[in-house]
């Protein structure tokens, strides 16, 4: 992998651009923030979490009713307030809490899993003044195929401070 | 970041023959069937005589105009606290869309004094708290109850504070347009920052004075009932329709090729805010529901059996279905938020729903005939039942939308289309909600 360092999210956009429009395959481009347009530009993908969010509510609010029905109606029937036994304004607190509940652990888990990220696991920073104020653009380079020579050389004609290799993990 | 070419162009809008022929259609329509409504309708009512018949005829009508009022002006208010809020947030979003939410505060022109106009009217009639004798302990009707709240629920202050309060709103609306269309000659900062000066002090001042004016308009209909989440649940009511009216009109400026720096993305925004205050609402309906279920306690529970039990049951289920069912699940897509014709499906949904929610706060209070306590019924309160949603009904809706669309389209004609000297009007123009 070849690493272009930038400084500026203008110029780093400009790079991605050039780069790709060369037949260059880029890994990915890291920055300390959002840049508006650069997900388009590279064609990622939507993210699926919002449908592993939904999942993940149904899977609460399922497992909620089925607990709160279980032990109100069928298994120990308690008579509070006056209210029926089964009687849906009763669910709707607890279901609701729940439903939150397992979409939030559900995502922070998904999030992890996506990631690569866990306990114990050494954080892999492909350069860690991305996480301070530069941003990197990785460009993937295979053996004998492609013209370091000239790569490097676009990526510093785009205004990079730094060029360098970098293996893959 | 690339930026693609922005065209700020100075452009006001230009009322069409469609746009006059549909305001003063519905306005003209609505009288009419109204008009209709009210002398075919003749109630035969068991119990009651001659005189409270057609004593219900009035409250029927006032009670309408009540409702369309109310809404109305509620809607028009918190289009400015949208401007408000977004100004004191720091938003640069919805600069491309900014003169609608003025245009729409703009109604409150007209709205304002017509609310009060029907205030005046409707106070002694559909008031339960300011008819004669109540506060009055030599009085047949007394009612010891309500004559311990009289230092707060009497006629002058009830005014003052009604006046003061609107007064205050519309005011502030007024200076928030002529502060943006300043701007739009002079340029510069220092429009930007009077109007974040003003909005600070109105958020702080409207949360307040909208918990009592909401208090006096629609909870003291029913005055010997009270719920402390009332407010805010009105609050949720008027918000959510007005971001909807938002919607619906960038929708429709867009289609006909305005706002050219407004994008599906602005839509997409205004989408995300009305599916997430769809869901605000049905938090605050369901807390002040559950709660008052909950502890049945007789006093507060009155409120809701007549809505729940009574012949208001199938209304009180279908404005659940059309306030959170429909956004929650049709507008949880992204693609639907963007789409012009889900768009306007959803957004008729809410605006019916929230109507029909003011209306359900309204009328099974309002159309209850006092007599006076008897024995066999101490209360002295005469239920009369849904009286269906007739002619009067759709005449007065039609009559106060037709005024609605004709002021804020006027407004809109006033102005450019979006601020074009507004120090966030290129972020705006550049919003990306990314992918």
């Amino acid at each position: 992998m070849i690493l272009g360092v930038y400084d500026n999210p203008d110029k780093t956009y400009a790079a991605t651009k050039k780069l790709l429009n060369s037949g260059y395959s880029v890994e990915d481009v890291y920055s300390p923030f959002a840049i508006h347009g650069i997900d388009r530009l590279m064609g990622i993908k939507r993210s699926k979490l919002s449908v592993a969010a939904f999942l993940f509510a149904m899977t609460g609010l399922s497992l909620a009713v089925t607990f709160q029905v279980y032990v109100s109606y069928f298994d120990w029937p308690m008579i509070i307030g006056g209210k029926p036994n089964l009687h849906i304004p009763t669910y709707i607190p607890i279901t609701f809490e729940l439903s939150i509940l397992f979409t939030a652990f559900g995502m922070v888990t998904c999030f992890f899993i996506v990631n690569r990220m866990f306990w114990g696991k050494n954080a892999d920073i492909i350069d860690i003044r991305v996480t301070d104020d530069l941003f990197v653009v990785a460009v993937n380079v295979q053996q004998n195929k492609t013209d370091i020579q000239a790569l490097n050389q676009l990526l510093i004609d785009n205004g990079a401070l730094e060029v360098r290799e970098r293996t893959k993990e | 970041m690339e930026h693609a070419e922005v065209h700020i162009r100075e452009e006001k809008y230009q009322i069409s023959d469609g746009n006059k022929k549909w305001a003063f259609g519905l306005m003209i329509v609505g009288l009419i069937l109204a008009a209709i409504g009210y002398f075919t309708y003749h109630p035969h009512i068991e119990g009651l005589g001659e005189h409270d018949l057609h004593h219900l005829i009035q409250k029927r009508l006032l009670s309408n105009l009540l409702v369309n009022g109310y809404f109305f002006f509620i809607v028009s208010i918190c289009a400015a606290v949208f401007i408000s809020i977004s100004q004191i947030a720091n938003a640069g979003w919805y600069i491309a869309i900014r003169r609608i939410p003025e245009a729409m505060s703009e109604y409150s022109l007209v709205g304002g004094p017509l609310y009060i106009l029907i205030s005046i009217i409707a106070l002694p009639v559909l008031y339960h708290w300011a008819h004669h004798g109540i506060m009055d302990a030599e009085s047949l009707n007394f009612d010891a109850i309500l004559a311990s709240k009289s230092w707060y629920l009497n006629v002058p202050f009830f005014y003052i504070r009604m006046v003061l309060f609107m007064g205050f709103w519309m005011f502030c609306a007024h200076l928030f347009r002529q502060y943006s269309r300043k701007e739009d000659l002079v340029g510069g900062l220092e429009n930007y920052k009077k109007t974040y000066a003003l909005s600070a002090g109105f958020t702080v001042v409207f949360g307040f004075t909208f918990s009592m004016f909401s208090w006096d308009q629609m909870m003291s209909i029913d005055a010997h009932w009270y719920s402390t989440i009332f407010s805010i649940y009105n609050f949720a009511t008027g918000w959510v329709s007005a971001l909807t009216i938002m919607y619906l009109f960038t929708h429709y400026l867009r289609g006909k090729g305005y706002l050219n720096i407004a994008s599906d993305e602005h839509q997409h925004d205004l989408g995300k805010f009305m599916f997430a205050f769809s869901v605000f609402w049905t938090y605050m309906f369901t807390s002040q529901f559950l709660l008052i279920w909950y502890a049945n306690i007789p006093e507060e529970v009155t409120y809701y059996t007549e809505r729940l039990f009574g012949s208001y049951n199938f209304l009180f289920f279908f404005i659940i279905f059309l306030n959170f069912i429909v956004p929650f699940f049709v507008f949880m897509r992204r693609d639907f938020k963007r789409s012009r014709i889900v768009g306007f499906i959803v957004g008729g949904a809410i605006l019916l729903g929230h109507w029909l929610d003011v209306f359900l706060m309204v009328m099974p209070s309002s159309m209850n005939i006092a007599t006076n306590p008897t024995d066999a019924n101490p209360t002295g309160i005469i239920k009369v039942d849904f009286q269906g949603i007739g002619l009067m009904e759709i005449g007065f809706l039609c009559l106060f939308a037709g005024l609605f669309l004709w002021m804020t389209l006027k407004a809109l004609t006033k102005a450019n289309l979006y601020p074009t000297k507004h120090p966030y009007v290129m972020e705006s123009a550049l919003h990306d909600v990314g992918i």
